[in-house]
């Protein structure tokens, strides 16, 4: 075989990976989409006797923590505790933990909630960078605040499971607004199961475009910026059917740590939050599936569409690559360590289904997907590819996407209806078939610049500056 | 091989066209679905707009009982009953107003609607409804089953208690637990047996579907009178039902001691069968958890073998009994078990250290002084550090100071170098330099100024340049001056 042909025979190789990619990964998306379509919209229905007052006054309701840590967050911090000291929640404590901010963020805490410097004890069941003080209101009984030294977010969210008490911790970013039941639902899965649930996770929406009043969301509206509108519908295809349809089928990988209740002491037997990835949400959760397996404890991670938390996304390109780069690092972090279950019949679903589709559609899909933008106009240049199936597959990839993403916005419409008014709708459905014409290509590369990044060994945690974007 | 690229590129044009059309018909159902919920919406507001008002005065007795009732029956199509219930169930009424909303509820063929559904009985008129989905798809029927359960439940009728009892062994989980919330609700004492059997068998079956936390919240609901039921499964032979009893037990004298300030349980509230359990078998359970959940109920128990035992749990091998025997004895009535309760200071569990504090503190200044007496004494570094973070968490420090300012001599100044030699001095420091009493700071500056704990020579720094009051501030700028001759104060 000569020069020639073993290219012509790569390029032939590479084409039906490509091929294979996208039948499989669309696949995949799309048996979620069917089952998310009948599961969101039975949970819905179920809400109508969910019993949240019966979870409020029941002796029984577990109490909770909120652990909130913050890193240089002096512009919205104040007013993101105040929001969450009014959480809806029977027995409630709330920690801040400053993670050596550079900026204000402890003397705004410290002005706002006339907080004391105190010098409690530290009795830290996981290893923890130094503490520099606690800062405490007698009046505030609930409300710790903690200052520490700079050892990025899941070294304070440690710092924060060290002193909680409560047998549920609750993790939630600084920039994020709680919907006032939002802990209420998201501890009802708990206090329902049989089983010992470790993990519950709610929806993360997009707070650009709202208007907030008195640290509530008030209106619900769609952001102006186009940048923004795609993450929207992103949003709702990630949550609805993505989390959602693999918390039906018992395979979930992925909570989102901004905003997600766990089970404390399992969370202290996995180690706590580790700090060698960027994606410390994920990793807990398969640290927690892992030692459960290895432990033999029958435990339940669950999702659930209706406790909804408020998040700014980020309206820049430069910003959204900062975010991107920084999830797409921290998913092969976490898949590499914890590689082990890779088709490894002990995880059952996990190892067969999740983990493979996480690594291969999810993680390498971008590696592919990337590449195919170049591959396949060379083999349509190279004659490999006949120009009219060169076409149609084009136009078969941007369609499909245009399908699914399409699909969450009517899971949306079928349940929630968080967009109140029709032109909202009719500019999401818009938004969900132009995604896929651009965008899509966009946040493509930034994957891609991520997958590069874990090759070549970046472990910087990229910021995404936040500008206050609710109205 | 053009052969089978043609069939390729037709496979995918096929592909292209199915996806298209699928996304066309995606889009088609988004805007009918908002098309026909906006109309679900206009009709709900129409009737609220117009039966909301007749709905609120009936139930609230503001207009005639027949009247009302009669202009909420001119309610008509398909949807009557489903309109009827979002009118009258969607919010919860006021605890008064219930007898009248179930008598409401019952004249407009609701209950009968809604036990029959219960029951798994399908109309024909309430498969007409807007929700007449749920209905025809078999696999969906838990939904209606469990939302008539809780409607019934919200009306709490009584008579329809056996149906919910049943229900309890509902073939979906959601109906069990709403059931289960029903019947909590209505507190139909004959449904609170069958409540607790069904607990039993959560208890015991590892597989139930039910959830413990669901069936020990609707037990906890009803009164304490009703606790005599519990008598099999706290003398049952399984350890764990005992301590689910004891702890069903605990919860509801717990919400009784809320709501009456010196509650006390005898044999008005509490049979002398129970009483006698308590005292001479849950308390020495070879269960940790059942003994440790008897405390409470002990601490609220006339009987006076129930102090003892008490105090015994006190020093049980394990700490989460003590834990809960400290906790339980946080009562001003218990005073005279400060000692007993001060031995736990020195705990070697750090929880039980911390709970014999807050208890101590419960019992107001002779609690205090027997925790500053403890504090200034024990040898104990980890019993000492406790003590500290009580008095810092509680907020006791500026209570302490401002002892200090006015009494002539007490044991505050003592706390203050001990709490300066163990470098915890942040909240003593800032509540000082908040403070504008100039006798304070001078008594502090006099008694500790020369301490070399660091936090303590800041602030006389800052003093000695930034003190209004020439006194003070010579007194100030002298400490300053003096190097930190040994630590331990002037």
């Amino acid at each position: 075989m000569d020069w020639r042909q073993l290219f012509y025979h790569s390029m032939n190789m590479f084409n039906v990976v490509i091929v294979s990619y996208f039948f499989v990964g669309n696949g995949v998306y799309t048996l979620l989409m069917m089952v998310s379509l009948v599961s969101v919209w039975v949970h819905n229905r179920r809400l109508a006797y969910q019993g949240l007052d019966d979870i409020r006054d029941s002796v029984i309701t577990p109490p909770a923590t909120i652990i909130m840590p913050a890193w240089n967050e002096q512009e919205i911090i104040a007013t993101s505790l105040a929001s969450i000291l009014k959480t809806d929640y029977p027995s409630l404590e709330v920690i801040v933990v400053d993670d050596g901010s550079s900026d204000e963020t402890l003397q705004r805490l410290i002005t706002a909630f006339k907080l004391v410097k105190m010098d409690l004890i530290y009795r830290p069941r996981i290893p923890t960078k130094a503490l520099r003080g606690f800062y405490l209101n007698p009046r505030i009984p609930n409300l710790l605040v903690i200052s520490k030294e700079n050892g990025g977010k899941p070294d304070a969210l440690n710092v924060g499971i060290n002193m909680c008490r409560t047998p549920y911790f609750c993790t939630l970013d600084s920039d994020c607004l709680l919907e006032p039941d939002a802990l209420l639902r998201l501890m009802r899965p708990i206090i329902r199961s049989p089983i010992n649930t470790v993990a519950s996770g709610g929806i993360v929406r997009i707070l650009n475009g709202c208007d907030v009043k008195d640290d509530r969301v008030v209106k619900v509206g769609l952001p102006q910026g186009r940048v923004e509108r795609f993450q929207v519908v992103e949003y709702l295809r990630s949550f609805h059917f993505g989390r959602a349809g693999w918390d039906l089928l018992g395979g979930t990988l992925i909570v989102s740590g901004a905003f997600a209740v766990f089970h404390r002491e399992s969370v202290i037997e996995t180690g706590g939050f580790h700090l060698d990835t960027v994606t410390e949400d994920m990793d807990l959760i398969v640290q927690l599936h892992r030692w459960a397996v290895h432990n033999h404890r029958k435990i339940k991670m669950s999702f659930t569409s209706d406790p909804v938390c408020w998040t700014e996304c980020p309206s820049s390109l430069s910003n959204l690559a900062r975010q991107r780069r920084r999830w797409q690092m921290g998913l092969f972090q976490t898949l590499w360590k914890n590689s082990e279950m890779l088709f490894n019949r002990k995880f059952g679903l996990l190892g067969w289904l999740s983990f493979p589709f996480q690594l291969y559609i999810e993680g390498l899909g971008a590696a592919v997907e990337f590449l195919g933008y170049f591959m396949v106009p060379l083999a349509l240049g190279l004659g490999i590819v006949p120009p009219t199936l060169f076409v149609l597959f084009v136009l078969l990839g941007l369609v499909y996407g245009g399908f699914l993403s399409v699909g969450a916005v009517l899971l949306e419409e079928l349940t929630y209806r968080r967009y109140p008014k029709g032109r909202d709708l009719l500019t999401l459905l818009i938004y969900a078939v132009i995604e896929h014409f651009g965008y899509r290509q966009v946040v493509l590369f930034y994957r891609f610049q991520g997958l590069v990044r874990f090759i070549t060994g970046f472990q910087q945690w990229e910021k995404v500056v936040h500008v206050g974007a609710a109205e | 091989m053009p052969f089978l690229i043609e069939h390729v590129t037709e496979v995918v044009f096929t592909i292209v066209v199915v996806v298209l059309l699928g996304t066309g018909t995606l889009i088609g159902m988004a805007i009918a679905r908002r098309q026909r919920r906006e109309r679900y919406f206009q009709r709900i507001d129409q009737v609220r707009e117009r039966f909301g008002p007749v709905a609120t005065a009936l139930i609230s007795e503001r207009i005639e009982y027949q009247r009302g009732l009669e202009a909420l029956k001119s309610i008509s199509g398909v949807d009557r009953m489903h309109m009827l219930e979002q009118l009258l169930v969607s919010k919860p009424a006021p605890p008064d107003q219930i007898p009248i909303l179930r008598k409401a509820c019952q004249d407009l063929g609701l209950v009968k609607l809604w036990q029959q559904e219960v029951s798994g009985q399908i109309t024909p008129v309430a498969l007409m409804s807007p929700q007449g989905i749920l209905r025809r798809v078999s696999r969906l029927h838990f939904l209606v089953r469990a939302k008539a359960a809780e409607n019934l439940g919200i009306i709490r009728h009584k008579e329809s208690w056996p149906l919910l009892v049943k229900a309890l062994d509902d073939s979906h989980a959601d109906v069990q637990t709403v059931a289960a919330r029903a019947l909590a609700a209505i507190g139909e004492p004959a449904s609170f047996p069958m409540l607790l059997n069904r607990l039993q068998r959560v208890v015991l079956d590892g597989s139930d579907h039910l959830s413990l936390r669901t069936m020990k919240s609707a037990a906890v609901s009803f009164p304490l009178k009703q606790a005599d039921e519990l008598l099999p499964l706290l003398a049952a032979l399984n350890g764990r039902l005992r301590f689910q009893a004891v702890d069903i037990l605990r919860e509801m004298v717990e919400r009784e001691a809320a709501r009456e300030a010196e509650f006390q349980l005898d044999r008005q509230n509490l049979s002398p069968e129970l009483t006698e359990l308590f005292v001479t078998k849950l308390c020495f359970d070879e269960n940790p958890d059942a003994r440790a959940r008897s405390a409470l109920t002990l601490s609220y128990l006339l009987d006076l073998r129930a102090t003892p035992a008490l105090v015994t749990l006190l020093e049980d091998p394990q700490w989460f009994v003590r834990l809960h025997a400290v906790r339980s004895l946080a009562k001003r009535k218990f005073l005279s078990q400060a000692d007993a309760i001060g031995k736990r200071l020195t705990d070697s569990q750090w929880m039980v250290r911390e709970a014999a504090a807050r208890t101590l503190m419960v019992f107001g200044r002779a609690g205090l002084d027997q925790l500053t007496r403890h504090f200034l004494e024990t040898q104990d570094r980890y019993s000492r550090e406790q003590v500290a973070d009580e008095m810092q968490r509680a907020g006791l420090l500026p209570t302490l100071l401002a002892q200090y300012a006015s009494e002539p001599k007490g044991d505050e100044v003592e706390v203050f170098r001990q709490l300066s030699g163990m470098g915890k001095t942040s909240y003593l420091v800032s509540t000082l330099a908040s403070s504008s009493d100039k006798n304070l700071r001078k008594k502090f500056l006099l008694d500790l100024g020369a301490h070399s704990d660091p936090q303590i020579r800041t602030w006389v720094r800052q003093l000695a340049a930034r003190e209004t009051d020439l006194e003070l501030r010579t007194l100030a700028t002298s400490l300053a001056r003096q190097a930190s001759p040994e630590k331990g104060g002037t």
